[in-house]
């Protein structure tokens, strides 16, 4: 099936229809699973009648969509195994933290396959988890991760903020030849944006300017990006907001140049800190632009142990739009932000 | 298997030819492997070469077969040739993983070889991988989850099981029981005998895998079924391994008898019984394959080594 045809950098359409983040996630599987016979779902529920909180949804090849029972480790190395066997696979968890359980099949298995015998086979396997905290939901059901699985050479990790990002990268993965975990925010399902009709790829490793700025380079991904977005909306901040849609591969020559402009970098991270992605940037920029850096870099993120339950817990242990604000604005006033 | 065996005469020199190359190249990384000319740990199939022979005589290329750690037999009765993994071994840029896979990552998708791994238990579940894809696409070929017993205690082995019986999936689990995990008996790994577990699931044949006919009709016929569209079958071979679990040296558990148990002796002797096998031919099979044996690692010792530019990301 030709699938790089469809390739298209552009950003965002302005105008046009308007359709909701979990309509462009269902619209991109749908047309995958049309346009190629390879494509097929499988997952825990991914066949029951809520559809993935709806974006499995009525598809028209109901039948290349399968339930598993209760065995996620296994289910990853069947879908491995089909992958390497003329399918295209696509392997959702309704939580990411359900996911865990296949770290054997994703760490040893799925991200090593390509390497293990020198890069001679393919390995069209996407693996798309449901991330983020519902309602007092505590630690098994809340946690993000994405910095740790792009930590594993031979993954992919995909997070998209917008519905357009979300069909455009979704269906880019499907197309892609190596695995990809793609990462959904359970927040950001009902969002809606302009999203084409049509068929199209988004770049797997290109950035998005969100925002444009001079004084300050913010990277946010997932919710986050869109959190940053109204923080800096309505504080009107002079700040550069990228969102590199894509962790790994990332996109550190956009950062990178944006951080040589402003001479300040924060990291918006919903993710735990310790050897995360925002540390990951931050180490790179430093590499590459220290001489740029007029500041140190600031990381935001959820603090280094497991989410709470109470509300009370919960509203401190979050990142809000408008604590990036304050942060953002102090970190404009030269003063020293607490990470 | 209490009935006569029945073999023809060129199926039974396949057979013998098949496990004997397994045991001479095995024979041969043994006598070399001190030298560390192959910088790789290595688990050898001798005495259990009637596992793979009577197995892959019945795959065909289309067939995919995932193996775990010790995948020398199968994966040369699979098809696999002594030169692409004589160079593996070596970590040449000419081996069938290119020098990434070593010993126990082979790669030979031409022949039905898409990879195997040496995490206990896991490949379990691509082979089931592969029976769903043959069952969506309504293709022929067959899933092969090739595994030793001790890899039944894995959860990944149950999960397997189950899906595969769940959805009729045309695949077969061969447990290759040596008896041993390392130097750990049955005895202290297993709650279960391997048959019961099985049989939970699909129809369960135990065969002697030290006898290749034995193992190569019991396979047939477990095939057979499960290309007519039979669902799943399990074969469980009980085996006996006679080297140490990694490495070049025997086996110090004491429980092989090399006269008894020998899969290749076994053979002859009832070749010779039916008349199918006469004179010198055997000593001529043997010496056909240390030629090609001999091959091999000439190709293998003269072949470049991977450059390190491939290690960029
Ligand atoms: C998950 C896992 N745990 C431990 C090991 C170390 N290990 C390698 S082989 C082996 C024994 C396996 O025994 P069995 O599955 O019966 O196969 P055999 O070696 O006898 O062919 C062990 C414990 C491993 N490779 N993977």
């Amino acid at each position: 099936m030709p699938w790089s045809k469809f390739d298209c950098t552009y950003t965002a359409p302005t105008g046009g229809r308007q359709i909701t983040y979990c309509d462009a996630l269902r619209e991109a599987t749908d047309q995958a699973m049309v346009h190629d016979p390879r494509v097929f779902a499988i997952g825990l529920d991914a066949d029951d009648r809520f559809g993935v909180f709806g974006s499995m949804r009525d598809l028209t090849h109901k039948e290349r969509v399968l339930g598993t029972p209760i065995s996620e480790n296994a289910m990853t190395g069947v879908a491995l195994g089909a992958a390497l066997s003329g399918l295209r696979p696509i392997h959702i968890h309704l939580r990411v933290d359900f996911m865990l359980t296949a770290m054997d099949q994703i760490v040893n298995y799925v991200a090593k396959w390509q390497d293990m015998f020198g890069r001679q086979g393919k390995v069209p396997l996407v693996i798309r988890a449901i991330v983020g905290r519902g309602w007092g939901c505590g630690a098994q059901h809340s946690q993000t991760l994405h910095g740790w699985f792009a930590h594993i050479p031979g993954l992919k990790v995909v997070t998209p903020s917008t519905p357009y990002d979300a069909k455009g990268l979704l269906l880019a993965s499907v197309a892609d030849d190596s695995p990809v975990v793609f990462l959904e925010h359970r927040w950001l399902y009902k969002n809606t944006g302009a999203v084409p009709q049509e068929l199209y790829t988004l770049p797997l490793g290109k950035a998005n300017v969100l925002h444009r700025g001079d004084r300050l380079t913010v990277v946010a991904n997932s919710l986050a990006a869109m959190h940053a977005l109204t923080a800096i909306e309505q504080h009107d901040l002079d700040v550069e907001l990228i969102d590199p849609r894509t962790i790994k591969p990332l996109d550190l020559d956009t950062i990178t140049a944006s951080v040589q402009r402003t001479g300040r970098l924060m990291v918006v991270d919903y993710d735990f800190p310790f050897g995360g992605f925002g540390a990951e940037v931050v180490a790179a920029v430093t590499e590459r632009a220290f001489d740029s850096l007029r500041q140190p870099p600031v990381r935001l993120g959820f603090p280094d142990r497991g989410m709470p339950s109470s509300g009370v817990l919960e509203r401190a242990y979050y990142p809000t739009p408008d604590r990036l604000a304050q942060a953002m604005t102090a970190m404009l006033l030269g003063e020293v932000v607490p990470s | 298997m209490t009935r006569p065996h029945t073999i023809n005469r060129e199926r039974g020199l396949r057979l013998l030819r098949t496990m004997r190359t397994i045991r001479q190249a095995s024979e041969r990384i043994a006598a070399l492997y001190p030298s560390n000319v192959m910088e790789t740990p290595v688990h050898l199939c001798i005495g259990q070469e009637a596992v793979a022979a009577g197995v892959c005589h019945h795959l065909r290329d289309e067939d995919k077969l995932f193996l775990g750690h010790r995948t020398h037999g199968p994966a040369l009765a699979k098809g696999l040739g002594l030169r692409p993994l004589f160079a593996e071994l070596y970590g040449r840029s000419t081996g069938c993983s290119r020098g990434f896979g070593g010993s126990m990552h082979l790669f030979d998708p031409a022949h039905g070889l898409p990879g195997s791994s040496a995490i206990v238990g896991g490949s379990i579940a691509l082979a089931v991988g592969a029976g769903l894809s043959a069952q969506l696409q309504r293709a022929d070929f067959v899933g092969v989850a090739w595994f030793g017993d001790a890899a039944t205690n894995a959860g990944v082995c149950y999960e397997s099981l189950n899906f595969a019986a769940l959805r009729k999936l045309p695949v077969l689990f061969v447990c290759e029981d040596n008896g041993y995990s390392n130097v750990m008996p049955k005895s202290a790994h297993s709650a279960h005998d391997i048959e019961s577990l099985a049989k939970v699931f699909m129809p369960t044949v135990a065969v002697d895998g030290t006898d290749v006919l034995a193992t190569f009709a019991a396979a047939g016929e477990a095939l057979t079924a499960i290309r007519a569209g039979g669902g799943p079958r399990f074969l469980h071979c009980k085996t006996k391994r006679w080297m140490k679990h990694q490495g070049h040296e025997p086996c110090d558990l004491g429980v092989v008898d090399r006269d008894r148990d020998c899969p290749i002796q076994k053979l002859e002797t009832f070749l010779r019984g039916s008349g199918l096998l006469q004179g010198a031919e055997s000593t001529q099979i043997a010496q056909d394959i240390e030629r090609e044996i001999d091959d091999a690692i000439a190709f293998a010792a003269a072949s470049p080594f991977p450059t390190p530019e491939l290690l960029e990301a």
